[in-house]
């Protein structure tokens, strides 16, 4: 569990130009809960990061929800019913195909990206990230460094996101479904 | 914000505000962050001033509120852009042909009003999407198979009114031949229902088209005379067994005599939307790049050195997938037939049984069902299929403008394409990928399609490439009279300007048309080219 101290001192280190190394996992012996609610965190379980991402949101009160690849069946049985009903936002960190279909469909229920960050990993597991939405989120996540475990250091950054922060424009339909040959481009985003 | 054409912000506050009184405050949509979903994904105008973005946005839930809005567009000239689900990826998707216009989004218009197991039909509203048909039908167990596009998350309405099309049997893949009624919303806020739904307690509207005198659906599709509210369909029934089979020939001029057999069974509609490919020809992304990279070195090959190379590469030249839907005793025996008559015209075919099932696919096995399309089941799985673009590798595009020409079905037409769109590639300066092994998409069983796909970007730079590609190939294409069937709304211009026979007489009867149903011009502007007289200045 990456726990709320850890999350504001990579803040701190961004802050200051100082990439630190991300806790990754069991460092908190008492999970924290996400001070927002959300109505789902997706995640894509063919990849670790993802798989990690939804431990720790799930460590913190989120009901994840797990595809691979295909969002179709998560959308029409079950998240447009109850985003119909109540409009609590979605977090997610899955690959492009999955986040371009998921945004394109959270049209029909008025919802839309307010943050995504790429993130690009290539034959050697390092990982470059980039990031557009509010700028608590987006300055962390652009510094995140380029070893495994940033899906869980994701988590607890949406876990601790204040929702009322001013969104930016950009983070919408930023990329299309494709992908980089010979990377996995995975991407971590928020939609409200 | 964007203002329509013409129109003073006065006067579109104000119809902002009829809109708000006939649908609620909460479904008209204006601020930037909501404007901007109706974004084109694939737009290959990204960013620039040419982007075709809304003004606003608009959902109504009934018929009324579509009139309403209909009326108050007139009153302030307003021009409107109608919805249903707006997933048409590369041809528009959810934005307006025009910049400014207000987009209808019809999406809370999604009652399914009836499905008639034993007549074979539905009748469903704009925002009904295949995934919510498809669940109807399947939660009630009714035996009946929709035809489902790919990716199946559009609507029926929207993709028949688009030409689109699907991978079943011909009769319904063809989406807007298989429709069977409408009723309409007119520019000037009547209603009308075409076919036996202008006739009052008539209990035929799905089983009867055309009614009486002049049929006027087709003036719906791809175009601006109406706001199309209901429509339906005619759906397959669910057949008891599902067969397909695979046929090889050997030899590069073996395709003629194929499609001839094919397209035979298929016209008999004995067989579903064939699959063709070519394995020679599948090597030039796979182990066969380096020879058929030799093959194209000097120009397009003769007839002989193509005979050649298929020789030496020991693959079959061709191959066909053939699909069956019916009885079982009858999917085996056609495809027993399939094999005697192919077999008898092509010395060297070959031929290999291909999956058999049982229908419908039980429910807790359709996820991992593959080529569920061809099952009439709706799924989003090609953006995982092509989420890896060889022609853009290291630097993604966005997306994509489809250039997909209409042949005459036969062998020669799609050989000669290919040399042209090669030729037309090298004369760019640019790879051509092309060789002569093309094969055909057969979404419509009476014409083959054949053509090229365009990235698109958030670079406007490279998108000014990708348009000048796609003009050129568009027009070397048009020389030899092919010429696509939809296009992205940056094109429809071009495209329809290639329709050009006596002057353009089709499209000045298109445009006395819209003069008399829409005088103010409020709906679609400019859509596939037509334009109301105070905005028709470029057409040839």
């Amino acid at each position: 569990m990456v726990n709320r101290r850890s999350v504001l001192k990579i803040g701190a280190a961004t802050v200051a130009g100082v990439l630190v190394k991300m806790p990754v996992s069991g460092r908190s012996p008492s999970p924290e809960r996400a001070h927002i609610a959300f109505q789902r965190a997706v995640f894509d379980e063919r990849f670790a990061e993802c798989r990690g991402f939804a431990a720790e949101l799930h460590g913190a009160g989120v009901p994840t929800s797990a595809i691979r690849g295909d969002v179709a069946k998560l959308w029409y049985d079950d998240l447009r019913v109850h985003l119909r009903e109540n409009r609590l936002p979605v977090a997610g960190l899955t690959d492009r195909p999955a986040l371009f279909c998921l945004e394109e469909l959270a049209r029909d229920v008025g919802m839309r990206v307010i943050f995504r960050a790429d993130h690009i990993i290539d034959q050697s597991g390092h990982t470059q990230h980039t990031a557009v939405g509010p700028a608590s989120l987006a300055a962390v996540a652009r510094n995140l460094p380029p070893e495994a475990g940033f899906g869980r250091t994701v988590a607890a950054l949406f876990g601790q996101f204040d929702i009322s922060e001013p969104r930016d424009l950009a983070a919408q339909k930023r990329t299309g479904p494709f992908s980089p040959e010979n990377k996995t481009a995975l991407v971590s985003w928020l939609i409200a | 914000m964007v203002l329509p054409p013409n129109v003073s912000e006065a006067d579109f506050n104000a119809a902002l505000g009829e809109f708000r009184s006939a649908v609620g405050a909460d479904w008209v949509f204006s601020s930037d962050e909501d404007v901007a979903l109706y974004r084109d994904s694939y737009s290959i105008n990204w960013g620039e001033p040419e982007e075709r973005v809304a003004s606003a946005a608009v959902a109504p839930a009934k018929v009324e509120e579509v009139q309403q809005i209909v009326r108050t567009a007139n009153r302030y000239r307003v021009p409107l852009y109608p919805i249903s689900t707006g997933r048409n990826l590369t041809y528009g998707g959810s934005a307006p042909t025009m910049r400014g216009s207000v987009v209808v989004d019809l999406k809370r218009m999604n009652r399914i009003l009836e499905v008639d197991e034993k007549r074979a039909f539905a009748l469903v509203e704009p925002g009904v999407s295949y995934f919510d048909l498809y669940k109807h039908i399947r939660d009630r167990d009714l035996k009946l198979m929709l035809d489902v596009p790919d990716p199946g998350w559009g609507s029926p309405m929207g993709n028949s009114l688009d030409h689109g099309a699907g991978y079943t049997m011909a009769a319904f893949r063809d989406h807007f031949s298989s429709h069977c009624g409408m009723e309409v919303v007119t520019p000037d806020g009547d209603v009308i229902r075409t076919g036996m739904g202008a006739v009052p307690n008539s209990d035929s509207w799905q089983d009867f088209r055309y009614g009486a005198g002049p049929t006027v659906d087709g003036l719906f599709a791809q175009s601006n005379f109406g706001i199309v509210t209901k429509m339906g369909f005619w759906l397959m029934p669910m057949p008891e067994a599902f067969l397909s089979g695979t046929v090889t020939v050997p030899r590069h001029q073996d395709l003629d005599p194929l499609v001839y057999e094919v397209s035979y069974l298929e016209d008999l509609g004995l067989t579903g939307m064939p699959q063709y490919g070519s394995p020679v020809g599948q090597g030039a992304f796979g182990p066969g790049a380096a020879a058929m990279a030799s093959l194209m070195q000097n120009g397009w090959p003769s007839a002989e050195a193509i005979e050649n190379f298929v020789t030496a590469q020991k693959r079959p030249a061709w191959s066909v997938q053939l699909y069956f839907y019916g009885p079982e005793e009858t999917v085996r025996a056609t495809w027993q037939a399939a094999k005697r008559r192919i077999g008898k015209a092509i010395a060297g075919a070959t031929f290999q049984d291909g999956e058999f099932l049982t229908l419908p696919i039980p429910k807790e096995k359709e996820p991992t069902q593959s080529d569920k399309p061809r099952l009439g089941i709706p799924a989003l799985e090609v953006f995982n299929m092509v989420a890896r673009n060889p022609q853009t590798a290291n630097d993604p595009a966005d997306g994509h403008a489809d250039l997909f020409v209409t042949l005459p079905r036969k062998a020669s037409a799609l050989w000669e394409s290919a040399r042209v769109l090669f030729e037309a590639y090298k004369e760019l300066g640019l790879p051509a990928q092309q060789n002569p092994f093309p094969t055909p998409f057969t979404y419509y069983s009476r014409c083959f399609w054949t053509g090229t796909t365009v990235p698109t970007w958030r670079d406007p730079a490279k998108n000014a490439r990708s348009r000048a590609l796609f003009e050129k190939v568009m027009n070397r294409c048009a020389e030899h009279g092919w010429v696509g069937y939809r296009t992205s709304p940056a094109f429809q211009d071009l495209l329809i300007s290639k329709y050009s026979f006596n002057n353009h007489s089709l499209l000045r009867f298109q445009e006395k048309l819209k003069d008399g149903i829409d005088p103010n011009g409020i709906m679609s502007p400019g859509r596939y080219g037509i334009w109301p007289a105070n905005m028709r200045k470029n057409r040839a």
